[in-house]
Formats: C-alpha cells, sequence, structure tokens
C-alpha cells in the first residue's frame, strides 16, 4: 500500500513496472501459446472436464449415485436414460463418470500441488544455497528419492496407510516431488547466477527476500510446466493404486470405477459400456496435462520451440 | 580423474544403500493394525496365541532392538520369514525372480528398440505424417494407465479373440524342448506387449526430443558440410550424440518399471515378483514386502551406478558436472 | 549384414513369434492318450498358503489338506453327521466317559507303511501338547488316548462327552513322519513344509510352485475306490474373470470360489454347470455395547433394544442379496447359516423382523429419537446424534458393497452411518479396542454350533465376542447345550439360544452367501457335492468327490468355444481397429493433399 501511496500520479512506481513487465510477459507467453495447435486442444478438454468436475453435484442428484436409491436396471448395457449403461447397483455409468471427474481431478491437482510445493522448498533452498552443505544434504536426499523405485514406494506406502483419499494424495505427493525438486534446483541454480540476484545481493536484501522477489518469480514459469505434466502423472499413479484395489472404494474416482468394472466380471461378462468411458476419460485428461505441459515448456523455453 | 569419479559414485552408492536400509525398517513399522491380528478370524487363534505370534514376528520387543537384529540379520543375509506361509523371505523371493526378469527383460528390450527407431524416424523427419502419427500414438499411450491397457489386451486378445491365453506363466503341463518355449512365450506375449508399448511410447518421446535437440548445432551442420550422406550423418554423429540422455532416462525408469510389473503380473497373473507384492499386499505379509521393496531398491541403485559409470566413460563432459 | 537383410530378419522373428503365438490352444482334454497321465485341473482364486494341516488358512489350504488326509469319522455325504472313516465306529461306556473307537485293518499309508491307531492318538497329542486351539477346542482338559491295539483306541475323558461325534475335524498324520516334529517349537511345527507328503486319502501333494500351481498325485494305497484321474493340478488365477474365461476356453475342468458377478456369464455358456451351495460363512453385522478395553466408546443409544431392532427393519436383506451379491445368498436370520440343517434355526414368520423402514421410523419416533435439522436423529438421554461408525472387512466378499447400501438404506430412518473400510489386521484392532459402533465382518461356521454360540457369550467380552453383548439367559442356555448328548434334545436348547439372540439383534446375519462353483459337464462329471445336493464339488468337508469325479468318455473333441459368435468385446476391437484404420488413412490423405496442394 505504501508503494502506491507514495507514488506521484502518472509516474510508475518500481513495484508497478515490476508487475507492468510480468504482465505484458505473460500476454506474450499467452500469444505464443495460443499459435500452439496442440497446446490449444489440450487446454480445451482440460477447461472442459474441470468445467463438468464442478458442475457435477448439478448435473448428478446424490440419490442417483447412492447405491440404496439408483434406479437403473442393474449391470445393463446402454439404454432410455443411460447413455452409458449401468454398473452392479443400476447406477449410471455415465453419472460415476462426471462424478469421477471430481475425485481423479482432485487427487490430480493436490497431490500435485503438495509434491510442487514440497519439491520447490527444496529445489530453490538447495539452488540458492548451492555448493553448500545445506545443498548436499538437500541434493543427496532427492537424488535418493530419484532412485527408490517410488511406485512400489507408493504402493507399499499406501497399503499400510490404508485406503482414503487424503492418503493417497499424500502418498502421490511424497513420492513425486523429487523430479520438480531436481529441475527447480537447476533453474535456480542458473538464476542465482544472474547480475541482478547479485545486485540485490550487494544492496542488502536478505535471503529470504531474493528467493521469493527474485528467484521464485523467475523460475515460477517453469514449475508451472513442470506442474501440469506432474498432475497427469498423479492422474496415472492413483489409477494404478486403484485398479491394485488400494484406492478409497467409498470416493469413486475413474480408477475406482475401473476396478470395480473389472471385479465385476467386465471381461467374461462383456461389460463394456462399463469398463470403456472410464479409462477413456482418464486417457483424454492425462493427455491433455501432457499437451499443455509440452507446449507451456516451448513457449517458455525458446530452444524448444518448433518442435 | 577417471578412477576419482568411479570411486565418488560408489560411495553415493552405498551411502543410497544404507538408507534404503533404514527407511525400510522404520516404513514398516509405522503401519496401523496388527499383522498378528490378521491370523485371528481365519485361523481362531485365541487372544494367548496372537501374544504367541507376536513374540514369533519379534514384534513384542522394543523398536530399537528389533532395529539392531534387523541391521544384524539383513547383512547375515537373512530376511526374515513370511507370515503368511513361514517359509524364508531370500527364498520366497528367489523363487520368483525369473519370471519377472523375463517379462521385464523382453518387455523393456522391445521397448526400448521401438521407442528408440520410432523417435530417431520421427525425429528426423520432424514434421512428416509418420512422425505425427508415431508421436500423437505415443502421447496417447504415454496417457494410458497401464493396468486399464493390460486389461483391454487381456479382455480383446485373451479373452474374446482367443489368441493368448489368459493368464500364468506356463500351461503347467509337462511340456519339453521347444514346445515349452512356445507355451512360455505364448503366455509371456500380452504382459510384455503392455509393458513395450507403455515404456515404449514414453522412450519414444524422450528419443526424439532429445534427437530434436541435436539436429540443429554446429557438429551435425559440420558434418552435412563434410559431404557425408544423411543416413551417414544420423547414424555416426546426431544419433549418437542425442542417445545420451534417453540412457539416463531409461535407467531412470527402470524402478518405474518394476513398479509397473507389479500391476501388470497381477492382473495377467504372471507369477513374478510383481504378483508376490500383491499377494504380501493382500496379505499384509510385511517380511516379504520389506524384502521386495529392499531388493528392488538395490537393484535400482545397482542400475544407475552401472548407468552413471558407463556415462562417464561415454561422454568424457561429465567430469565438469 | 544390409539393411535389407536385417529387415527381412525382423519380419521372419515377428512373423515366427506370432505364428507361435496365435494358433488357439488346442484344447489339451482332461481324457489322455496312452501313457500320459490324465490330469483334473481346477482354477482357484486363492494361493496355496501352507500345506501343513496344523496351520491351514486360505480355502485352497483346506481343499488340499481335504483331498488328502482322512479324519477318524468322516463327515457324512448328506447332512454332515459322523460315518465311518478311518475309524469304523465309535462306542461310548454307560457314563459317556470312554469311548472306545475300532479302526479299518490294512490301510496303508501312501509311503507303503501300515496305518495304526496309534498315528490317531499321535496326532490328537501332538495337538493337545502344542496347544493349536483350532483343533485343541475338541478336547476337554485332561482328555488321555490309549491304544490297546493296532486298531483300537480309547478316549478318555474326565466328564461325560459326546464329543467324539462330533467328530473333531482333525486330519491325522503319520506318526512315523511327524514324530521327528513333535518336539519343535510350535512356531516352527507350523511351518513345517510337508511336500511331498504322506497320506491315507486319495491324492498326495508332490508339487507346490507357489503363485502359479500345486499338484497332487493320485496315491497308489488308497483304502477306498481307486480315483479316476493320475493328478489333480490346481491352478492359480489372481482375477476371477480369467479364470471364468480359462473354464470357458476349456484350459480348465473345474474352477471354485467364483465371484457372483461371473454368474451371468457362466450360467449362459451351454457347456459349464455351475454349481451354487451354502457356503461355511455368512456376513454378519455387529453391534458394540462396549467393554472390550478403556478405550471403547461405543454410541450408547445402541444399548437401546430399540434402537437395534429399528435399524434392523431397515435394512433390506434382499437387496443387500440382490445387490451385492447379484442373488447368489439367502438373507440371513439367525447366527448359524444353513449348514449343518439341523442347527441352523429358521426363525418363524410371526418372530421375524420384518423390513419395514416406516415402521422402524414410527419406533423411532415414539421412543423419542427426534430428528434434528440435518435429519439425523439424537438421542433424547444423551443428546448424541445416531451417528455410526462402521468399519468393514474390505477383503470380505459382498461386505463392502452391503455396507453402502446400508448407508442408504439406515438414512431413511435418520441413522446417519459412515464407513471404514480396512484390512483383517485393522479389523482386528477394532475389535479388540471396542472404538466403534458397528461393523460389518464374517463368521464361519463349523457343522458343530458349539464354538459358534461361544462367541456371543459373556464371559468372550474382548476374546471372541464381538460386541460383548451380555444376556445371562443366553450364557445359560449355551452352557447347558454343551453337556447334552442327545442330539434332538440338544437341537430344542441351541435353537432356544438362537431365537433369543436374533430378537435381542446383538448382531444382524445379514446374508449367507453362496459358494459358486463351476465346472465343464463336456469334460468331467460324477462329482460328489457333500453336504447334499447343493454341497461343495472341491472338496471341503471329505473327499468323496475327488474319488468319483471322472472324465467324460470321448471328451478330447471339444475345442474353444469359437462357435458361442462374437463377443460384445469382439466388436469393441473390430470397431477400434476401423477406427485407428480410417484415422491413419485420413491422416495420410490429408498429407497427400498438403503434398500437391
Amino acid at each position: 500500500m505504501s508503494d502506491t501511496a507514495l507514488a506521484a500520479p502518472g509516474v510508475a512506481s518500481p513495484r508497478r513496472l515490476v508487475w507492468q513487465r510480468r504482465r505484458s510477459a505473460v500476454a506474450r507467453n499467452w500469444t505464443l501459446y495460443r499459435q500452439n495447435r496442440q497446446g490449444m486442444v489440450g487446454l480445451g478438454v482440460m477447461v472442459f472436464f474441470a468445467l463438468l468436475a464442478l458442475a457435477a453435484p448439478l448435473l448428478v442428484p446424490p440419490a442417483d449415485i447412492e447405491p440404496a436409491t439408483a434406479q437403473g436396471l442393474p449391470n445393463h448395457p446402454p439404454y432410455m436414460g443411460y447413455p452409458l449403461g449401468t454398473d452392479n447397483f443400476g447406477r449410471s455409468v455415465l453419472d460415476l463418470v462426471i462424478v469421477g471427474a471430481r475425485i481423479s481431478l482432485l487427487v490430480g491437482v493436490t497431490a500435485t500441488f503438495v509434491a510442487v510445493a514440497l519439491g520447490a522448498t527444496i529445489g530453490l533452498i538447495s539452488g540458492y544455497y548451492g555448493g553448500t552443505k545445506i545443498d548436499v544434504g538437500l541434493n543427496a536426499i532427492t537424488n535418493w528419492f530419484l532412485v527408490i523405485p517410488w511406485l512400489i514406494l507408493a504402493i507399499v506406502l499406501s497399503a499400510i496407510l490404508g485406503a482414503s483419499v487424503w492418503i493417497i494424495i499424500l502418498v502421490i505427493g511424497v513420492t513425486s516431488w523429487a523430479q520438480p525438486a531436481r529441475l527447480i534446483r537447476a533453474q535456480a541454480l542458473s538464476v542465482r547466477a544472474r547480475p541482478y540476484v547479485e545486485r540485490a545481493r550487494v544492496l542488502g536484501c536478505g535471503d529470504r527476500s531474493i528467493l521469493t522477489r527474485h528467484i521464485l518469480p523467475n523460475v515460477a514459469p517453469v514449475i508451472f510446466a513442470n506442474a501440469i505434466l506432474t498432475v497427469a502423472v498423479a492422474i496415472l499413479t492413483e489409477t494404478t493404486l486403484s485398479i491394485l484395489g488400494l484406492g478409497d472404494a467409498t470416493a469413486i474416482s475413474w480408477g475406482v470405477i475401473i476396478e470395480q468394472a473389472f471385479s465385476a466380471g467386465a471381461m467374461t461378462n462383456g461389460y463394456w459400456w462399463w469398463m470403456m468411458p472410464p479409462g477413456i476419460a482418464i486417457v483424454c485428461v492425462t493427455l491433455s496435462f501432457t499437451m499443455c505441459g509440452y507446449a507451456l515448456d516451448e513457449v517458455l523455453n525458446p530452444k524448444l520451440r518448433g518442435r | 580423474m577417471r578412477v576419482r569419479y568411479v570411486v565418488r559414485k560408489l560411495g553415493w552408492a552405498a551411502v543410497t544403500l544404507m538408507f534404503v536400509l533404514c527407511f525400510n525398517f522404520f516404513l514398516f513399522r509405522i503401519m496401523p493394525g496388527d499383522p498378528a491380528g490378521l491370523l485371528a478370524r481365519s485361523q481362531r487363534l485365541t487372544e494367548t496365541e496372537i501374544a504367541e505370534q507376536r513374540a514369533i514376528f519379534g514384534l513384542d520387543k522394543p523398536l530399537m532392538s528389533q532395529f539392531w537384529t534387523y541391521l544384524h540379520e539383513t547383512f547375515t543375509g537373512n530376511l526374515g520369514t513370511s507370515y503368511l506361509t513361514g517359509q524364508p523371505v531370500l527364498e520366497t523371493i528367489s523363487s520368483r525372480v525369473w519370471p519377472t526378469v523375463l517379462l521385464v527383460g523382453v518387455g523393456t528390450s522391445v521397448a526400448i528398440w521401438l521407442g528408440l527407431r520410432m523417435g530417431i524416424k520421427g525425429g528426423w523427419h520432424r514434421g512428416s505424417t509418420y512422425d505425427r502419427t508415431s508421436l500423437y500414438g505415443s502421447l496417447t499411450l504415454y496417457s494410458t494407465p497401464e493396468g486399464w491397457l493390460g486389461m483391454m489386451l487381456l479382455i480383446i486378445f485373451a479373452g474374446s479373440l482367443g489368441w493368448f491365453p489368459v493368464g500364468g506363466y506356463d500351461s503347467g503341463e509337462d511340456l519339453s524342448g521347444l514346445a515349452h518355449v512356445i507355451d512360455v512365450a505364448k503366455h509371456l506375449f500380452l504382459p510384455a506387449a503392455t509393458l513395450a508399448l507403455g515404456y515404449g511410447a514414453s522412450y519414444m518421446i524422450v528419443m526424439r526430443s532429445s534427437l530434436l535437440e541435436v539436429k540443429d548445432e554446429d557438429f551435425v551442420a559440420t558434418a552435412r558440410a563434410k559431404g557425408l550422406t544423411e543416413t551417414m550423418v544420423r547414424r555416426r554423429h546426431a544419433v549418437p550424440n542425442a542417445f545420451l540422455p534417453s540412457f539416463t532416462l531409461i535407467v531412470l525408469s527402470f524402478g518405474f518399471v518394476l513398479g509397473g510389473s507389479i500391476v501388470i503380473e497381477t492382473i495377467f497373473s504372471y507369477p513374478g515378483i510383481g504378483l508376490l507384492t500383491y499377494q504380501a499386499i493382500d496379505a499384509y505379509d510385511y517380511p516379504v514386502l520389506q524384502g521386495v521393496f529392499l531388493i528392488s531398491s538395490v537393484a535400482v541403485v545397482i542400475a544407475n551406478l552401472l548407468a552413471d559409470i558407463t556415462y562417464g566413460f561415454l561422454d568424457p563432459r561429465i567430469e565438469e558436472v | 549384414m544390409n539393411r535389407t537383410a536385417r529387415r527381412l530378419l525382423a519380419v521372419a522373428g515377428i512373423g515366427s513369434v506370432l505364428a507361435l503365438a496365435v494358433p488357439l490352444s488346442a484344447t489339451t482334454s482332461a481324457s489322455s492318450a496312452e501313457g500320459t497321465p490324465t490330469v483334473l485341473r481346477v482354477g482357484v482364486p486363492n494361493d496355496l498358503t501352507t500345506a501343513n494341516p496344523l496351520s491351514l488358512r486360505s480355502g485352497s489350504d483346506w481343499n488340499v489338506a481335504t483331498i488328502q488326509y482322512d479324519m477318524m469319522l468322516q463327515f457324512g455325504n448328506e447332512d454332515l453327521s459322523p460315518q465311518p472313516g478311518l475309524a469304523d465306529g465309535c462306542e461310548p461306556n454307560k457314563d459317556m466317559t470312554e469311548w472306545t473307537c475300532t479302526f479299518q485293518k490294512g490301510v496303508l499309508w501312501s509311503d507303503g507303511e501300515p496305518f495304526t491307531a496309534a498315528d490317531v492318538a499321535f496326532t490328537y497329542k501332538l495337538i493337545i501338547d502344542q496347544d493349536i486351539s483350532t483343533y485343541a477346542q475338541y478336547f476337554s482338559d485332561g482328555t488321555t488316548f490309549e491304544t490297546p491295539d493296532d486298531n483300537t483306541l480309547v478316549w478318555k475323558s474326565p466328564t461325560p462327552t459326546s464329543q467324539p461325534l462330533t467328530p473333531p475335524w482333525i486330519y491325522i498324520l503319520p506318526e512315523h513322519v511327524w514324530s521327528q516334529y513333535a518336539d519343535l517349537e510350535k512356531a516352527d511345527l507350523r511351518a513345517v513344509e510337508n511336500v511331498p507328503s504322506v497320506t491315507t486319502g486319495p491324492y498326495t501333494l508332490t508339487e507346490v510352485n507357489r503363485g502359479q500351481n500345486w499338484t497332487l498325485t493320485k496315491n497308489p494305497n488308497y483304502w477306498g475306490d481307486e480315483p479316476n484321474f493320475d493328478e489333480i493340478r490346481f491352478q492359480l488365477f489372481t482375477n476371477q474373470d480369467a479364470m471364468a474365461q480359462a473354464l470357458k476356453n476349456g484350459d480348465i475342468d473345474v474352477a471354485t470360489y467364483f465371484d457372483s458377478a461371473l454368474l451371468p456369464s457362466l450360467e449362459s455358456d451351454p457347456n459349464i454347470t455351475v454349481q451354487r451351495n451354502a457356503s461355511d460363512w455368512w456376513l454378519n453385522l455387529a453391534f458394540n455395547f462396549g467393554g472390550q478395553s478403556p478405550d471403547s466408546d461405543p454410541l450408547p443409544a445402541l444399548q437401546d433394544k430399540t434402537v437395534r431392532t429399528a435399524i434392523a427393519m431397515a435394512i433390506d436383506k434382499q437387496g443387500i442379496v440382490d445387490k451385492a451379491y447379484d442373488g447368489a445368498a439367502e438373507p440371513g436370520t439367525s447366527f448359524i447359516h444353513e449348514i449343518p440343517q439341523r442347527w441352523h434355526y429358521d426363525v418363524p414368520e410371526a418372530d421375524q423382523i420384518p423390513y419395514d423402514p416406516d415402521a422402524a421410523n414410527a419406533m423411532l419416533d415414539d421412543a423419542g429419537y427426534a430428528r434434528a435439522e440435518d435429519g439425523v436423529r439424537v438421542d433424547p438421554a444423551t443428546g448424541d446424534r445416531l451417528a455410526l461408525r462402521m468399519p468393514i472387512s474390505q477383503e470380505t466378499a459382498g461386505a463392502l458393497p452391503a455396507g453402502q447400501l446400508i448407508v442408504g438404506y439406515l438414512d431413511q430412518i435418520g441413522v446417519e452411518v459412515k464407513i471404514l473400510p480396512v484390512n483383517e489386521g485393522k479389523m482386528y484392532s477394532y475389535w479388540n479396542t471396542g472404538n466403534w459402533d458397528a461393523y460389518i465382518w464374517y463368521w464361519t461356521g463349523e457343522p458343530d454350533p458349539n464354538y459358534q454360540l461361544t462367541t456371543l457369550m459373556s464371559d468372550q467380552c474382548g476374546e471372541l465376542s464381538d460386541g460383548c453383548w451380555k444376556n445371562t439367559e443366553y450364557d445359560r442356555l449355551v452352557t447347558q447345550q454343551k453337556d447334552i448328548i442327545d442330539p434332538d434334545q440338544r437341537q430344542a436348547v441351541v435353537h432356544d439360544a438362537l431365537a433369543l439372540s436374533y430378537a435381542e439383534v446383538p448382531s444382524i446375519a445379514l446374508a449367507y452367501p453362496n459358494n459358486i462353483e463351476a465346472y465343464r459337464n463336456d469334460q468331467v462329471t460324477n462329482f460328489t457335492p457333500v453336504p447334499g445336493d447343493t454341497g461343495y464339488l472341491i472338496p471341503n468337508y471329505n473327499n468323496v468327490g475327488m474319488v468319483t469325479v471322472e472324465p467324460v468318455s470321448g471328451s478330447a473333441s471339444t475345442g474353444a468355444d469359437a462357435s458361442t459368435g462374437m463377443s460384445a468385446w469382439g466388436w469393441v476391437a473390430v470397431i477400434g481397429g476401423v477406427g485407428v484404420a480410417a484415422f491413419l488413412f485420413y491422416r495420410r490423405r490429408s498429407r497427400v493433399d498438403d503434398e500437391e496442394g
């Protein structure tokens, strides 16, 4: 607030200048991004599923997905009012897939948030103190988490901690922070060497201020692009855990629907309407996140442009 | 100094392994529930017998003393006994190693072969129909949960079309010679294909982008300027330089492949380490899980060590990093 | 090597792999050509955890032990009543404290050693000395055994007993093999691998590949009729679908422990005969009364019989049967299920708690449990909301869907349910600490009702009792039935105890699920289900069925069911393939257009 108060009308304050510069950078990147067909298609699909997830409670009345009150015929192929058929409780598979978007995206996004927050913190600190003991220690832990068979770790962890959406989020977060951490550390190392950081230090800025004011904003785009890709991995991991029966059976996610369809004899009974839609939904969503991630990467990393 | 580099990597691997050892122990002590209690209803044990069982598992001793016993036993090659079968864990695991080695070996070999080939061809002819088709195909496969992919392959090719058996390592009949090999190959086909499709796709993407990265570099232009044919430029100059990042990623993905084999082996009833892990999870057989986690971590650490060392020899610049 | 040659080689390689792989697995049927052994191929979904009869655990363990071993007296085919087995019979003395059992002559173990009464005495003593509780419950404290000669066992009990006729479900082990293990610690005794085994039954276990298959071979010295197969090979399928498919393809002859979900597809195949039998377990919802440990904190309102009855009235058991078990179950009534018939108590129509949510609502309204704003009732005495924490054993078939249904059923009467799906180890912790309100778990019965009745007794709080229900009248009845030797008199007392425990609702038997087995009627025939026509095909109680089962003559001609036409999945594959082809064609076209344009 004080900045704006001090600034004379018509004269931009330093902070406003910074924001202006950043806003124009975002606008420039958006223009570049818009030219990327792949990225735009991905974004479209992503937005569609995000809206679907948000609107789910409006589209699907809770009684329709409650096992005791669902009205459809059990295990029935598509018929009037049930465009994707029904499951064993007589619930519409379309309803399940719509509701499943909520949990799948929730897990994907929240787990990514955990992973990236953890990875960014560790990566930034490690990169900023590059070469010191702190860096060596943090880097060792990061490298170690990179080599352990993390999918096995995730499976073991969710098996022993029990099935609940929040535990799965935690497990995925804890097992996938190392990749972002490594990436962010490398970025931080290179940003640290830039002259303006040096200048800020000479001007007496503290570590914390340099980290949050100068390094973080510069690595933020990379963190963001990486986060988008991590969401795809998190959704796939949740599916894997659910397929192994380690998911939260009381929270309908796409993975849980697949697992239930498979164990209901989808293969032998020919329940294609129950087995295929959640799988296709997962492919669409992960593909959209992957395409957005790559497109962002290209926009932010000029070297990659034109691939 | 090459020697110093190797020694440093060896030291790092040793430290990592120690880390894994300790982590492995405490990981399995935070679990809720009582492993001895698992037997309560199925075997109708009385309270006294459950207490006895707890003592047999060593769960009645203080944590630190359990930890020292664990370290000592692990170093003497004793990974404990399975809660489920009462058999030694090491024996249990080693009897299941071969199918997994076969599955992962064949699966990843095919994935590497396919992925690198397609990546190179696509990257070199960027924007061609081949490139676009293979890139979008790979991106789609990469976004497909491999469990679901396996289920679909199983349903279509084993269930509906009946071309392949629905699961297992072999048909269990007494076959010998070629007939046995064919039998095993038939059972291997679908699980290995699931694995190869998923990982082949990600290798393709990586190889393609690393090739694109070197394609426009000076040394490629120089090679071309020297009058080499396009094929020679690609094979002698571009690919070897683009190969290194893919190589690291392939090795790094090794741990992921092992995890993925849990899902694939479960879906195809393939009796390797993955299925063993699934069965152990199902029965909360912690000693076996602990053993699997330890052994797979060791395998991954060793694979990484070998990769690092090979990398160091292949790329002299590595010394600077 | 040049490029073309390499490519040709690659094509040839792929081609040969496909050529090897693609031909349909020509069904090698049960009946065989000269020289090769005939094999009965059995599919099962759970692994063999142990072949040691002293530590049986999974269903497969029990199947394998039952095929191999004999009991002193065996369960009858029809109703599981005691029938001659290794012993021809047992006679009591006047005051029923001493039983004399006479054994068949000339029985040999599979390794050729003679079987004697000493083997029986050895096995029983081993169980008592090592205190293996699963089996030791059959013997009163201070029971001793004497073998005056090779064919006679004298069972001496300090108190009058009818235990020899229960009959004790104990498989007789060979003393000449097992005596070397008798002094081991219990854990080590239980870990004895016992492969290959020495048995008196029709088959012996000869090979075990955990995670894959295990094979039993015909016992050349078997004392009964000669079995019709040389080998029985069990094959593990970790997914039910694959097992059903293998049966449909004729890769296996029979399979057991099917999920009810697979019924429609199994029943539609004319070559498959489905056997639904009353299984030996049932699904149980228990209420918690508290007192297991200082941490137990059940909802006080559950002490009120009105609340428990209202909950029982709001649960649609038929709905659970239809939706959680696809109809392959019977709605539960009392605490002992239908096998065996003698002890099961079919609650008379008039005494039944009907499914009637409206009446349940009225009962709760009358008792003062008014609904709060959120629709959940409140206990007038304590002000607690009627909200139940309900752990559910997720390994128990049908338990989770049943729980999900119950959430909806109880919502209608203003009772909130929070289900907690957990593993057996966690279930056990709940059981011991008592920090739950109601849970859904299973109980397995055995032919004799004593064990099951005991679990509801007051003194079993913190031991076997589910929720520490306490009722002195029930305790009295159960104690009384134990000592009654006349079966009819005992039946009357057992039924009184069951009627009481049904009316008081300490727990609700939700469903008696069927066990589903299926076999290829064009490959094998002549199973002997036990007990009765709806019994188990793959032995659970005795091994008679494995002796009578035989290959269908001339069944070698059966092939895979290629004739049944293309399934839904075939169409999916075709449509998918056409889609990909169309996509590629379109892309190629547009590319050509680009180049031309």
